[in-house]
């Protein structure tokens, strides 16, 4: 069994790619879920978000330049391709690997296992939801904003879209950050890991409450217009 | 022989059960139901089963005490040893017994987890590759730092009992994974400062799909293992260990 | 017919089979170990304490060498043992224990500055040296003068099994697992090796070697409670004695462990004691200073076992479901302790009884632990009957142990008498040809096939489990601590009537491959041939030397008695072994007979005694004054031990005191 030496230097790379990558779009995540949370402070403030978003303290006529979001969507996309495609060589890709997980998780009563079930199977999901979130944004980034994404949001029915998105990342992301944290030895302790899996409940709890309670927030402004 | 005991109540025990080596045998559940006694152990209940009901059931024991490792099995969910677990430890009474997956089954409960071990052993040189061979046994013996010592019987506990690798979910979807039990011994031998390896040697063994960098931290490892070893924190640092060999 | 050859043949793939395995692998001879089950999981893995080696690198083993742990022995054996061998094995000791290290055993270290201890239920501080920082530590064992039981906290045994094995698999020895041997191939001059059965497949094979070494442990389960291994069932001794020709040394001489968890009998090591653990009776009293104010409960393990058992007879004892049992109390060693160095203690009672031993006392009562009685071998380990086979560890009757083996001595064995013996057995691989008869092979395969088709095809009716059951009831009942003749008359006279059902097994599992019925049928006659030889043997002892114990014969003869039981089954079909005696030779004895230390000093002395207490004083006082212990011992009893382990230890006590010498000068 020689493999070359390069080779063999790619599966640390892969996965400390995989779990890089994680922690960037989560980090993403919160802080693109707290932005449009904005909308919960009123329609300036959420004005004013999108507008910093698209750099208008830069521009003369102060109404910035919405091509900066298609920027961020084009290269979160991008980091999601690599993460995608570092994350999928662990998944059971054949059969034989999928007979043999559905057999341990018929046997075996785990948690911890079963969180990473959860976790892969809203990947699944976000892989073929986030896709079509990106598209529409990244293609009209100047329609952000409290009535455009309310239109959206509710005119369109893309909140069919965006509500489970909203759980399959947030599950995902928080799940995805303890696994890291505990991975690389953030918890030292048995204890120090309950706290962190409680940590990461309360997180996905927050966000989803945060998330549903914005794109509640958003219905006024559709309906206004 | 001793007094009167007060009657126990009905045990149900649910048993897997499939010869391999029987032409025509099928894998199926069996229930059987025994009597409980005071302070009965699954050990004690599948001695009884076979001698009074079905002399054909395999298991193994040797130690009975939870020390050799070799009656680990699926118990109602959990992997672990059947030596010491309790009956009483089941409110319902009703106890399912699994053999352990991931191993060649060699009938029944028992499983082939001695060639596993011996197959990895010999795949990840699990032993000490001393510094030199220049040994004089006449001779005062090197010393050692105690808290060293200390820490290494500490990681040395480890049984082989194979539960670890039954409540890995990605041991049972690759065969190649080396699992927390190979994983667990590399780390003790490269903390041994009596071990030559350099980091470098221990990366060729584990720095890979196949190992630190396979392991998607499920932690049925660490859930599970029987005498507390601290899994979590010894893959995490052989992690870390092995990432920064990336860089170096 | 399945034909493996080899060089060296190890039955057994404990501490002491492998280590032979090892030795004769070293010299390129090729090696075959087999085993009931993987090797790491043999018994050698239970033993939790330490093993004895004289290094002295604590400060409450300052003083010690060879000659005190020799005497130690000895006197243990309440001697009943071979005193050249048991020279031997203090000698080697403190080398396997260095070369263990350097296989990767992680040896409690020695810190220092001050530590504090418990000594007779009172802390103590003890200061280790500057000097012995990060060297072997020891800790305090019954009826030892020093400090002297090695130890990796209180899992040595699991500790020293990995790193043999570990090292037998990186020197590509392979071990034949779940292969049950189950006859001697042998011409009534020459042992060839084994017939085996796979207890996976079924399969038959003939394993034909030069030499053939048992090292399949002791023979505990013949008694029903027993701290042993269920696998621990003599079967090793009974390949021997179906020979016909081989002679068991001692079978009578069981040992029951004081501290034994009530009711199921898993032991608690004896460094709870020595760590400073007390004794408590139902009233909470501790009441072993009573009996042996001197050594308390670090007494011999047979005296301990004893005592309790007397003052349990008094009424004393703590009643439960599962009859009387005491209190082993190790609170007083503070949580700490417990949770680091009795973590294994610890981790027992949290599972089988449920109690905190750092907050509870623990159920304990004397319950079967060890046989001193085995194969008889000379000192290289050979059997004296049979040409090429040899025997090693508790399968063995190498004698360094006599009627009663000290704590950390059978670790100390295995480990120790597998390097000695090793280097014999590779000699002797070395010396000899493979002979093969495959017609002598043809037809001790043929009989163990005969027999499997008997039981299968048979029309017995007879269970293997029932039988087993009385036996093993017998053995409790009538050939326990105390003895006396009309029980063991009874225990023989029951043994014979199981010997003879056995003849009428019967099997409701046919299965011919994996059948756990089979293997105990196979199992339970040669097992019941053992417990008679046991049960004879101690009906036959008329007195009391270590752990046989005779009510109706309390004192130690050593004018009738100095001898060592053998016992051989010449007629297959006969009910009961022949009883031989070896005589044990005062004149050659290094430390003559003489008081143990416990209880009144009533043994019936040996007419030679005397003679050679003078001869030894005659003898010393002839040598200058300035020879030391070596040349001492010489001239008392010269041994020999394989060349490569003759030089002397080296120690840190000496060494010390060299330096201070040197500073004087």
């Amino acid at each position: 069994m020689r493999i070359i030496k390069n080779r063999e230097k790619l599966s640390g790379w892969l996965d400390i790619s995989q779990s890089a990558s994680g922690v960037v779009l989560a980090v993403f995540l919160w802080t693109h879920l707290l932005l449009v949370s904005s909308i919960l402070l009123g329609e300036q403030a959420m004005t004013w978000v999108a507008n910093t978003m698209e750099l208008s303290f830069l521009s003369a006529d102060g109404h910035g330049y919405p091509w900066v979001v298609s920027v961020i969507a084009v290269v979160i996309a991008a980091i999601v391709l690599v993460h995608v495609l570092v994350a999928a060589h662990k998944m059971p890709l054949n059969l034989r690997q999928q007979k043999a997980l559905k057999r341990q998780l018929n046997i075996v009563n785990h948690g911890d296992t079963r969180l990473w079930v959860w976790q892969a199977a809203t990947g699944v999901l976000i892989f073929l939801m986030l896709p079509v979130h990106l598209w529409l944004i990244g293609s009209a980034p100047e329609t952000i904003g409290p009535h455009g994404s309310a239109d959206r949001i509710w005119q369109q029915g893309v909140w069919l879209l965006y509500l489970p998105l909203l759980f399959c990342v947030e599950l995902h992301a928080a799940i995805g950050v303890y696994r890291v944290a505990v991975k690389w030895g953030a918890a030292r302790d048995l204890n120090s890991r309950n706290r962190l899996k409680k940590i990461k409940s309360i997180v996905s709890a927050i966000f989803i409450v945060v998330g549903i309670a914005s794109l509640l927030a958003f219905l006024p402004y559709a309906n206004a217009s | 022989m001793s007094q009167q005991a007060p009657k126990g109540r009905m045990l149900t025990f649910n048993i897997f059960r499939y010869d391999p080596q029987e032409p025509g045998d099928k894998p199926k559940m069996v229930k059987y139901q025994l009597e409980e006694t005071p302070g009965m152990t699954v050990f004690i209940a599948l001695n009884r089963l076979r001698e009074e009901q079905d002399t054909s059931l395999q298991f193994d024991f040797v130690c009975r005490a939870g020390i050799c490792g070799s009656c680990a099995m699926v118990i109602n969910g959990f992997p672990t040893l059947a030596c010491r677990t309790l009956t009483s430890k089941y409110p319902k009474g009703d106890i399912m017994l699994m053999p352990l997956p991931g191993f060649e089954l060699i009938g029944d409960l028992s499983v082939n987890t001695g060639k596993f071990m011996r197959e990895l052993a010999e795949r990840l040189k699990l032993w000490l590759h001393p510094i030199s061979d220049d040994m004089d046994v006449h001779r005062l013996e090197a010393p050692m730092d105690p808290a060293e010592a200390a820490k290494l019987y500490e990681l040395e506990r480890c049984v082989e009992c194979g539960v670890c690798v039954s409540a890995c979910a990605t041991a049972q979807m690759r065969d190649t994974f080396v699992g927390a039990v190979g994983m667990m011994k590399l780390a003790r031998f490269e903390l041994d400062s009596r071990d030559g390896r350099e980091l470098e040697d221990f990366y060729h063994v584990i720095g890979n799909q196949d190992g630190v960098f396979g392991c998607m931290t499920l932690l049925g490892c660490q859930d599970n293992c029987p005498k507390d070893l601290p899994h979590m924190q010894q893959i995490a640092y052989l992690r870390r260990k092995m990432a920064v060999t990336l860089i170096s | 017919m399945k034909l493996i050859y080899t060089d060296s043949l190890v039955i057994g793939a404990g501490l002491a089979g492998l280590r032979v395995a090892i030795a004769s692998k070293e010299r390129g001879l090729d090696t075959v170990v087999l085993s009931l089950i993987p090797a790491k999981r043999s018994h050698s893995a239970a033993a939790q304490g330490g093993m004895q080696a004289s290094l002295g690198n604590t400060v409450k083993g300052m003083g010690d060498d060879e000659d005190v742990h020799f005497q130690d022995t000895v006197k243990g054996s309440d001697w009943g043992c071979d005193q050249e061998v048991a020279r031997m094995f203090a000698h080697c000791a403190p080398k396997a224990v260095r070369e263990l290290a350097n296989w990767g055993v992680p040896w409690t270290r020695v810190t220092k500055g001050p530590r504090q201890v418990v000594v007779n239920a009172e802390k103590v501080t003890i200061e280790e040296a500057e000097e012995a920082h990060g060297l072997i530590n020891a800790r305090d064992f019954g009826g030892t003068k020093k400090w002297r039981t090695c130890y990796t906290a209180d899992g040595t045994g699991h500790s020293l099994l990995y790193a043999v094995d570990n090292k037998a698999i990186s020197m590509d020895i392979p071990v034949h697992e779940r292969m049950e041997a189950l006859s001697l191939i042998h011409d009534g001059e020459r042992c060839h090796g084994v017939v085996a059965r796979c207890l996976i497949t079924g399969e038959l094979r003939a394993y034909v070697a030069k030499s053939t070494t048992i090292a399949t442990g002791g023979y505990g389960r013949i008694y029903e409670v027993s701290t042993n291994a269920i696998i621990c069932e003599g079967i090793g001794q009974a390949l021997a004695l179906e020979t016909g020709v081989v002679k068991l040394g001692n079978m009578e001489a069981v040992q029951f462990h004081p501290t034994a968890i009530v009711p199921v009998g898993i032991l608690t090591t004896e460094g709870c004691r020595g760590d400073g653990g007390l004794l408590r009776d139902k009233d909470g009293h501790r009441f072993m200073p009573d009996y042996e104010p001197e050594k308390k409960e670090l007494a011999s393990r047979d005296v301990v076992s004893r005592r309790m058992t007397e003052h349990m007879r008094k009424g004393k004892g703590v009643d439960s479901p599962y009859g009387p049992h005491l209190w082993l109390d190790i609170t007083l060693l503070g949580r700490k302790h417990v949770e680091t160095n009795l973590r294994e203690v610890k981790e027992i009672c949290e599972n089988f009884l449920g109690i905190d031993p750092a907050k509870d006392w623990i159920p304990v009562r004397p319950t079967q632990h060890y046989s001193m009685g085995g194969i008889r071998t000379d000192a290289t380990g050979q059997n004296p009957q049979l040409k090429g086979l040899f025997s090693v560890g508790e399968a063995a009757c190498w004698d360094m142990h006599g009627f009663n083996r000290l704590g950390g001595n059978s670790l100390a064995e295995t480990v120790v008498g597998g390097m000695i013996i090793g280097k014999y057995v590779a000699d002797f691989c070395q010396q000899n040809t493979l002979e093969i008869d495959t017609g002598l092979v043809e037809s001790f395969v043929g009989k163990v096939q005969n027999e499997i088709d008997e039981l299968i095809d048979g029309d017995g009716t007879e269970s293997p489990f029932e039988l087993k059951k009385q036996m093993q009831r017998i053995m409790m009942d009538y050939v326990g601590i105390f003895r006396n003749g009309p029980e063991l008359e009874k225990a023989v006279n029951e043994l014979q009537e199981l010997l003879k059902r056995a003849n009428a097994l019967g099997l409701k599992c046919k299965k011919r491959h994996a059948n756990p019925e089979l293997v105990e049928a196979l199992r339970v006659k040669r097992m019941l041939k053992v417990a008679l030889t046991v049960a004879a043997g101690a009906a036959a002892r008329t007195e009391s030397r270590g752990a046989h114990a005779r009510e109706d014969f309390p004192q130690r003869n050593d004018k009738d008695w100095l001898n060592r039981t053998l016992a051989s089954w010449p007629d297959a079909e006969a009910l009961s072994p022949t009883l031989e005696y070896e005589q044990l030779d005062v004149m050659k004895m290094e430390l003559p007979p003489g008081y143990r230390g416990y209880g009144i000093n009533n043994a019936i002395a040996h007419p030679d005694t005397e003679k050679r207490e003078l001869q030894i004083t005659a003898v010393l006082s002839q040598l200058g004054d300035d020879a030391d212990r070596h040349e001492r011992q010489n001239a008392l009893m010269p041994f020999e031990v394989p060349e490569a382990l003759t030089p002397k230890n080296e120690r840190l006590s000496e060494m010390l005191q060299q330096q201070v010498a040197g500073e004087a000068k």
